[in-house]
């Protein structure tokens, strides 16, 4: 079933184009020139309900725009969104009961008080019922391992006992969408790993539909199964995270340890990246040579140790982003 | 001294940055006078009480708010903000140099502040009731001095309450009494419309002499009076440096001993 | 219906916001007196000024202008507990903070405003009560001033809004609407008769502030229901039109059409 529709979603802005100077300042008082932005430009995807997917793009890429679209903070110049069979510039306050979001740098909660304070003041901007708060509020604090600290003020908690109350902030409506941005921003490595543990736990628990924005490769990557990356407006790239991990770069980095200095094999597609005396590090375009002939190619009896790896994340986006901006589209 | 003359050319740019600030101070100036003119007017039929006609008290509050809106009082803000954030422990240690390093810094502002607020006023007193009868221009020297002390004195207490958030985690109170007690003691009334007894008392006070004596200089000048004031408020303007000096000395050894 | 659901939120952030505040009872005591403080001396200057002229001003005793700041005082008090966050509406605005609120199932201005609360404004709330004891208030006073004292903080609330709500089609008006809120109050305590003319019409028409004040005052000395039902009337129609500036403008701000930097 589908939870989120996008059918040919367009935003242009119209910004006022000034130029330096006075004489231009004067000019755009009285008459003022207008120039059209395609902020986005005719998207459409759709995602499952149950499903968890990366909105990825580089900054300016359309991103917010699209989402502030999705939940009916702006209003499309043309095209349609369909969320939850909403329409949401029409329906936004039936939709916002539905949806909830977290905002990695924006808190939901009182840093005075003690999170259950805050969740009494959401249980009632959301009019959930007394008893079912109250069950919902048990049920939460076991999925996201909240114990006495709920009764502690926020400002006496430590950043990973906050981050799981701002989570458990925004699902106290069970929301059958969840719209994450930047969640592990700014978090150290631990707490990182048990906020995506817990985004993937709530995924499968309470099969909420999950959006997530983030510029953290690891996030994607540890997350998502699939990924629509957005720059310039447009849908660049809509794929499944496996699928550009292993076949989009088409690359693969072999790293030798050495009994005793051998010569990186020269064949075509295979680019030397590091050589020292007992170690060789090189790059495999597998468009041009084939893995198993690169191994093949290899001394054996040479190697003491081997690492074959994809190349991180960070480079594959990097480069779909860089891709993008010459210009061309890669599927 | 060069040093401190190039922080003030600036601030000067700085000043001019924040345009939008200047719009509604100066809005409210205008409104402020325009009120006081109105009731002054409704009250004053011709005749004059303490001393004082329909003109003087026009022009009296257009200068006891021009030192009030001269004097920088943002310091006390950005006093509060520079030590509740511990920026204040990477400023020089030396409490001569930053107290005036402050200053030179603040200077800008309120030396274009100055420039607006005194051609307001100026403007203003004109428009609304026309000039002071029997002005000498003989005043206008001990006027600039006065002035210069007001604000100065105003500035450095304002500075020395603002560094009191080294003791105080909410100094704002000290902020607002002070500013009533400039309201009450010679900004909205000369202080000859108190009781003698208070008046004698408040001569005294920092108070009147950052408000009354200038503005009592403007609009009825006397040798007297310049020769009562003028000391006053130079002692004054000396202690409240010295105050300021205190509280931030004090107050940033409170900090290095336990560690900001 | 959506009005009690919004009531009942109010009242929901009322508690929390308190809760919040008196988290930190030093601070809060101290904010509370000190801004009594700070109005009383406006009091110590009224009375020096009739102690010196002998006289009324404008047919206004020293005790009428008393009433003049407790009707201010409590209604800008009630306003600023309840509210505090309506003085921030253009900033809000421009930041996009707008947006957080904007994602909630309830009405966004009054979401949005009731979502802080000043902490200094308890003691604006205090001391028109305690200056209608001190200067011995008459009972017609007293029920004008139970009155009043909503009708002041709904204009009062009013009033900003208008002036804020500017910037969704203006882009930053915050200092409109800064100094709209400032003279909802400057305005209001002084004698009604020391403005005139133009001024006297404005006040009393397009931006209503004579209504916070001067005409309960008119009302605790001569009651009469015309009067009176114009008071209740002006007030329901200026939050009126608040309302629909504010929504009108949230439209357009949803079209995007605004050309500001947001996040």
């Amino acid at each position: 079933m589908a939870a989120i529709v996008l059918d040919k979603l367009s935003k242009t802005y119209k910004v006022k184009v000034r130029e330096e100077g006075l004489k231009s300042a004067l000019k755009s008082l009285v008459k003022p020139t207008y120039k059209e932005v395609e902020a986005v430009q005719s998207v459409s995807f759709t995602v499952e309900a149950g499903e968890m997917l990366a909105f990825i793009g580089p900054n300016g890429a359309g991103k917010s725009t699209t989402i502030k679209m999705l939940t009916g903070i702006l209003h499309p110049t043309s095209g349609s969104a369909n969320v939850l069979d909403y329409n949401p510039v029409k329906d936004r306050r039936k939709l916002s009961y539905q949806i909830g979001a977290v905002f990695g740098q924006k808190s939901q909660l009182s840093f005075h008080l003690p999170p259950v304070d805050s969740f009494r003041l959401l249980s009632n901007v959301y009019e959930i019922e007394k008893s079912e708060y109250e069950e919902r509020l048990t049920q939460l604090a076991e999925l996201l391992e909240l114990g006495e600290f709920m009764n502690t003020p926020v400002r006496k908690l430590s950043l990973g006992q906050r981050v799981r109350c701002e989570f458990a902030a925004s699902l106290l409506h069970a929301p059958k969408i969840l719209f994450l941005d930047e969640p592990t921003i700014g978090l150290d490595v631990v707490v990182k790993h048990s906020i995506r543990e817990l985004i993937t736990k709530l995924n499968r628990e309470e099969n909420a539909t999950v959006f997530l924005t983030s510029h953290d490769a690891g996030d994607v990557e540890n997350l998502c199964r699939r990924a629509i990356v957005i720059d310039h407006g447009k849908v660049a790239l809509d794929m499944s995270v496996k699928k550009m991990k292993y076949d989009y770069l088409n690359k693969k980095v072999i790293s030798l340890k050495l009994k005793d200095t051998a010569a990186i094999p020269e064949m075509d597609g295979v680019t030397p990246i590091k050589v020292t005396p007992y170690a060789a590090k090189f790059s495999v375009d597998t468009k041009i040579a084939a893995i198993g002939r690169v191994l093949a190619a290899l001394d054996s009896e040479n190697i003491e140790d081997i690492t074959i790896e994809e190349p991180p994340m960070e480079e594959i986006i990097a480069s779909i982003y860089k891709g993008n901006r010459k210009g061309g589209e890669k599927t | 001294m060069r040093k401190y003359m190039s922080i003030a050319g600036i601030s000067i740019k700085n000043a001019l940055a924040y345009r939008a600030n200047v719009t509604g101070r100066v809005i409210f100036y205008f409104v402020f006078i325009f009120i006081f003119f109105s009731l002054w007017s409704a009250i004053y039929k011709g005749n004059e009480i303490a001393g004082y006609n329909l003109t003087q008290m026009v022009w009296y509050i257009c200068m006891t708010e021009l030192v009030v809106f001269c004097s920088g009082s943002s310091i006390f803000g950005s006093m509060n903000h520079e030590v509740k954030s511990g920026s204040i422990a990477y400023q020089l240690i030396r409490p001569w140099n930053y107290i005036f390093k402050k200053f030179a810094e603040t200077l800008g502002n309120i030396t274009f502040s100055a420039s607006i607020f005194t051609l307001m006023a100026i403007i203003l007193g004109m428009l609304f009731v026309g000039p002071i009868k029997n002005f000498d221009p003989i005043a206008i020297p001990f006027i600039i001095v006065s002035f210069i002390l007001s604000i100065s004195m105003n500035f450095f207490i304002l500075m020395s309450l603002g560094l009191l958030a080294f003791y105080f985690e909410e100094n704002s109170p000290f902020y607002f009494i002070y500013s009533k007690l400039l309201f009450v003691f010679g900004m909205l009334l000369p202080i000859e419309f108190l009781p003698l007894w208070a008046q004698g008392i408040l001569r005294f006070l920092p108070f009147s002499l950052i408000t009354w004596a200038p503005a009592k200089m403007v609009v009825n000048f006397s040798f007297e009076h310049a020769l009562a004031v003028l000391p006053l408020q130079a002692v004054w303007c000396v202690a409240a440096v010295i105050l300021a000096l205190f509280v931030f000395s004090r107050g940033i050894r409170k900090v290095n001993v336990h560690g900001g | 219906m959506e009005v009690k659901k919004h009531l009942k939120l109010i009242a929901k952030y009322f508690a929390f916001n308190l809760s919040a505040l008196t988290e930190y009872r030093t601070s809060f005591l101290v904010q509370v007196f000190g801004m009594a403080l700070n109005n009383a001396s406006f009091a110590f200057f009224w009375w020096v000024l009739f102690d010196k002229i002998g006289t009324g001003i404008g047919g206004y005793g020293f005790q009428d202008v008393m009433f003049l700041w407790a009707v201010a005082s409590t209604g800008f008090g009630i306003a600023s507990v309840l509210f505090s966050n309506t003085r921030r509406i253009s900033g809000m605005i421009m930041t996009g903070e707008l947006d957080t609120y904007l994602l909630q199932p309830k009405n966004p201005l009054i979401n949005s405003m009731a979502a802080r609360m000043s902490a200094s404004a308890w003691g604006d709330f205090l001391y028109g009560f305690i200056l209608m004891v001190l200067i011995k208030a008459t009972l017609g006073m007293w029920l004008m001033f139970g009155v009043g004292i909503f009708t002041a903080a709904l204009l009062m609330t009013a009033i900003t809004i208008v002036g804020h709500s500017l910037t969704f089609y203006f882009g930053n008006m915050e200092v409109v609407g800064g100094t709209l809120w400032e003279f909802t109050i400057t305005f209001s305590i002084y004698p009604e008769s020391i403005f005139k003319g133009p001024v006297k019409a404005l006040i009393m028409t397009a931006i209503p502030i004579g209504f916070i004040t001067h005409i309960p005052l008119r009302l605790a000395h001569n009651f009469n229901w015309g009067t009176f039902l114009l008071l209740l009337g002006v007030t329901a129609a200026y939050c009126l039109l608040a309302f629909a500036l504010y929504m009108g403008g949230l439209k357009r701000y949803e079209s995007g059409n605004l050309i500001i930097t947001r996040m």
